[in-house]
């Protein structure tokens, strides 16, 4: 299969950096697939899961805690994002008390931005707990 | 010469001697949290870029682009978000950062609101009563990208729905060279060098090219406050690690001299003694 080249930026490391067959990623509109040759496209991103089929059919999972991707027909397709782990680097003890944490702030917030905040944060621990669970099957 | 005034010598070489240990230890702290930050520095340049890429290109790809952070507003505030460091003991660092922010808000004119960022700013702007918004302390060594994200937030809630502020401009101190360190003021909102080249490519944005502009801009902001601080901390080190570097120098020379004099004194007091006793000697015979 064709392959294409791929690159997940955050701030403090670039997560992945190389040739993929596909990725699958879901957008503020719905899940994406990528492929080669895909023509120019730029989507927001909520907080989610990525699908990383490499060169040789191996697949990956990573979260994604919101971003921007950017795919260039002629350049490296991109996504940039504030936060993203590999599903198996992900531990899940500390996923799962930032998720307490979440409920709790939720429970005691007085203000809508806090709310939100509260929310977005709930749903970045939710997401990387469903993430680490699919890197294991 | 006098025994009392080698013991004051020695007296002060002991002291310098301890200076020394401190300056010494100093430098080694900073040269190895330098190299920390340095690195931490080089990584945060890589998103920024990407982010910066893609809103240049968005400009120029939208015949229709017209963003709220390129057009500005009408108040006549200035916010100024000053990055300083929490200690001192790093030569210029803490002034020249400061420096620069006084004279561009003699530059800017109008009224000025300050974020200060890191002990020595906050202290100073307190001090000297300027308006402060919001301050930030100790965020330097373990900066991550959620501090900056919650600053950018609160400079795009006044900017847009208060409308308290109509420009923001950032100081901070760019990394050049192990030895030298400028500070350097960037200006954040408008966004005035994201200029629209036409372009003839062709791009589909979901929702929209406005849209995933406007999620931008925060990333934007947050990037740039992160990859601000960042690098001022390492600039900091470099600042501290050169400022105790020439410390310890100093007080080698210092100490140096002073056991030349302190030797001196030591032989002449001796010479003196000799003397001393052969008069007597030949004044008994």
């Amino acid at each position: 299969m064709r392959t294409f080249k791929f690159m997940v930026i955050t701030p403090d490391k670039i997560l992945f950096d190389g040739d993929v067959e596909q990725i699958i990623v879901r957008t503020t509109e719905g899940d994406v697939g990528i492929l080669a040759g895909h023509e120019n496209y730029v989507a927001n991103l909520p907080a989610g899961v990525l699908k990383i089929t490499l060169a040789g059919g191996e697949v990956k999972y990573a979260a994604i805690a919101g971003g921007i991707l950017k795919v260039s027909y002629e350049k490296t397709t991109r996504i940039i994002t504030t936060a993203s782990e590999w599903g198996e680097d992900i531990d899940v003890i500390w996923a799962n008390r930032s998720k307490e944490d979440a409920l709790n702030k939720i429970k005691q917030a007085k203000t809508a931005s806090e709310m939100s905040r509260a929310e977005l944060k709930l749903k970045r621990a939710l997401n990387r707990i469903h993430v680490s669970s699919l890197q294991k099957h | 010469m006098a025994s009392g005034n080698m013991k004051d010598i020695k007296r002060r070489i002991k002291s310098i001697e301890s200076t020394m240990q401190i300056t010494k230890a100093m430098q080694l702290v900073s040269s190895s949290k330098f190299r920390k930050a340095k690195e931490k520095a080089d990584t945060a340049m890589p998103f920024f870029n990407a982010v910066y890429e893609t809103m240049c290109e968005i400009a120029s790809e939208d015949r229709f682009f017209n963003s709220a952070y390129v057009r500005g507003n009408d108040s006549d505030v200035t916010l100024m978000i000053v990055i300083a460091g929490d200690r001192g003991l790093a030569g210029g660092y803490n002034s020249n950062a400061i420096k620069l922010a006084l004279s561009r808000m003699k530059e800017t004119g109008g009224n000025h609101v300050v974020i200060p960022i890191g002990k020595k700013a906050v202290e100073f702007f307190l001090k000297h009563n300027y308006k402060i918004l919001r301050s930030y302390e100790n965020i330097g060594e373990n900066m991550n990208i959620y501090k900056a994200m919650d600053i950018a937030e609160l400079i795009i809630d006044s900017y847009n729905k208060h409308k308290s502020i109509g420009r923001v401009e950032l100081i901070f101190t760019d990394y050049v060279s192990p030895i030298v360190q400028e500070a350097r003021n960037i200006s954040v909102i408008p966004l005035e060098r994201i200029s629209g080249e036409p372009s003839h490519s062709v791009t589909r944005y979901e929702p929209s090219a406005g849209a995933v502009f406007e999620e931008l801009v925060p990333k934007y902001i947050a990037g740039l406050i992160y990859g601000a601080v960042v690098c001022s901390f390492a600039s900091e080190q470099a600042s501290r690690r050169n400022a105790m570097e020439n410390a310890s120098d100093n007080a080698e020379e210092m100490i140096d001299n002073l056991s030349l004099i302190y030797n001196r004194a030591r032989q002449s007091a001796i010479t003196q003694e000799i003397t001393e006793i052969i008069g007597g000697a030949e004044a008994q015979e």
